[in-house]
């Protein structure tokens, strides 16, 4: 069993008379890209803020390192990085200052060298001792992400690190996680509206909405049970369609206007379409499967909202 | 944690131009006074001494620097607060308005911590605002002027300090000059820790002075109760090293109230920082 390094139990968090968080629970253990999901006003920042000590829950559980944060806050934060909502800088610094500030408080001593390895790692090298102030969103991030892993945190939590990206800085920090996790080893949970990069980059995963979460598990289990939306072009059509109803009983074959078959299917049944029909002598052209954490989303949402 | 805190602190100060501003309006101010002193000076100073001349005769250089450094700092003091709420009001609210507080406080830094420390940083401007002040018209006033007996003109009459023996009063005027500007970085500080942007503790920390002066010069028994406590009451204080004899009681009381403003300030903004929500 892997060590739990977050533990959230029945968190809840008002301010007035909204109830932000009503029922939040999930478990992050050591190793994990958690993906943290949920629409806009779900409580995903509410909770990371509780999290991480910003504001204090009303009620329910927080456990980071097997540690209670509001007892042990500075030990937990000592190991932990972070980037809440977007990473907000001293304008007026310039990028190394501000992570020489910013490592000062972390806990641990972190040299000039290795303040200037860590602008390096996010690439931001030759912009040291430019102000923060003229750098763009996508540097920002980047500064962010360097400000995060400057005292080498065990844990990352990163709160919509894509929001405001153009395509190419979203592969970048995309990239830039992978490499945390796969040479780094570090436990990351990260919140997200892309959610198609949740799913390519986490392999556990929280769904919350209304402040209620409502399904936890892994990427891969909750996702193989799911539909895929196939499109197929094969020739000949018609006999590619009696192998699939033959195979398949259950399932709804439409021929749309391009003579394609479109068609859902279960994700663990995909595999064997090509192999069904290439030994059925049908020749395949084309096979697309379009299942997103998108349609899984939403589906788990309405089911919810019902 | 609190010294690294502190020093985190310097530097932000010491980057923000509008840290530079008091240093540039004090040099600005009291270089207008000294061109107009050194312009007109005599005639000014011969008004004031009319009155007195049929009962004294006045010899030797009256308008020198020492007389200099007193009209500056009784025509400024009242303006430094301002210069001292710029900064010190934005401390905690800045943090907030650029949405730095949320980085910084998801370090490893209890908020008590970051809040003394920004009151030290914010202790340590104010003591170079006046440290600058007190340059500007004792040094440069001297300079200028050259040096002489202090002529003060008090509520009870005409008070003449040698000039050996003046050094020391404007020393600690200066300290408890301090200690009325710092009461005002508590204020602004306390007022910072409920706000989220940084003009609104800067507005309220001059109405409170403003409010409280008036409440303290209006002559209506109402407000006699509370006069004597309001820390508006002792922010001339410092004229008190310059009267003979040295009204000691007051003095001490004046410094005692000052002291509690600001720890009442002090421990009201650690109690609001700590309990409020980063939700910025």
């Amino acid at each position: 069993m892997p060590k739990s390094i977050i533990s959230i139990q029945h968190l809840s968090k008002s301010f007035g008379s909204f109830q932000a968080v009503k029922d939040v629970s999930f478990q992050v253990f050591q190793g994990d890209v958690f993906g943290f999901l949920g629409p806009n006003g779900a409580g995903k920042s509410t909770s990371m803020r509780c999290m991480l000590s910003l504001i204090k829950a009303d009620a329910g559980e927080i456990r980071l390192f097997d540690l209670p944060i509001q007892k042990h806050r500075e030990d937990i934060l000592r190991r932990t990085g972070s980037i809440i909502e977007k990473p907000d800088f001293y304008k007026y610094l310039s990028a190394y200052r501000n992570l020489d500030i910013f490592a000062r408080i972390s806990g641990t001593y972190s040299s000039k060298k290795e303040i200037y390895a860590m602008l390096d790692f996010v690439g931001l090298n030759g912009r040291e001792h430019d102000k923060v102030g003229s750098f763009s969103h996508g540097m920002k991030q980047r500064l962010g992400i360097a400000q995060t892993l400057l005292h080498n945190p065990d844990l990352i939590v990163l709160d919509e690190p894509t929001t405001g990206l153009d395509p190419q800085g979203i592969i970048d920090i995309r990239n830039l996680i992978l490499r945390l996790k796969e040479e780094h080893q570090k436990t990351i949970i990260l919140s997200s509206h892309d959610l198609s990069e949740i799913e390519m980059i986490a392999n556990r995963m929280v769904i919350i909405n209304q402040g209620k979460s409502i399904v936890e598990g892994s990427v891969k289990d909750l996702m193989s049970s799911e539909n895929l939306f196939i499109r197929l072009e094969a020739e000949p059509v018609e006999k590619a369609v009696e192998i699939l109803k033959n195979a398949f009983p259950d399932i709804n074959i439409q021929l749309n206007a391009e003579n394609l078959l479109e068609f859902h299917l279960r994700r663990n049944l995909v595999p064997s379409i090509s192999q069904l029909l290439i030994s059925h002598e049908v020749a395949i052209y084309s096979l697309e499967s379009k299942r997103s954490l998108e349609d899984y989303f939403i589906k788990i949402v309405q089911q919810d909202a019902i | 944690m609190l010294f690294k805190s502190v020093y985190n602190e310097f530097i932000k100060i010491a980057a923000k131009p509008r840290s530079y501003l008091g240093i540039g309006a004090i040099t600005l101010l009291v270089g207008v006074i000294l061109f107009a002193l050194k312009s007109d000076g005599l005639s000014i100073l011969s008004f004031v001494t009319s009155s007195f001349e049929q009962t004294l005769s006045f010899e030797g250089n009256l308008l020198n620097g020492n007389l200099i450094a007193f009209i500056i700092l009784q025509m400024l003091l009242v303006q430094i607060p301002l210069l001292v709420a710029l900064v010190t009001g934005d401390l905690i609210s800045g943090e907030f308005a650029m949405g730095t507080i949320r980085m910084v406080m998801t370090k490893p830094i209890s908020r008590t911590t970051l809040l003394l420390s920004k009151f030290i940083a914010g202790a340590v401007y104010t003591a170079c605002i006046i440290l600058w002040l007190g340059i500007m018209a004792l040094v440069f006033g001297q300079l200028f002027f050259g040096t002489g007996d202090l002529i003060v003109l008090n509520t009870d009459g005409l008070v003449i300090l040698q000039e050996q023996d003046v050094l020391w009063r404007y020393l600690s005027g200066f300290a408890v000059a301090f200690l009325a500007l710092l009461t005002v970085a508590s204020l602004s500080i306390c007022l910072s820790c409920f706000s989220e942007n940084s003009i609104g503790p800067i507005v309220a920390t001059m109405s409170i002075i403003i409010l409280f002066t008036i409440i303290g010069t209006l002559e209506v028994s109402v407000f006699d109760s509370i006069r004597p406590y309001l820390f508006t009451t002792h922010m001339a204080s410092w004229r008190n090293f310059f009267e003979v004899p040295l009204p000691q009681t007051e003095i001490v009381k004046s410094v005692i109230i000052l002291i509690a403003h600001i720890l009442i300030f002090l421990g009201i903004s650690i109690y609001t920082f700590n309990k409020k929500d980063i939700s910025a």
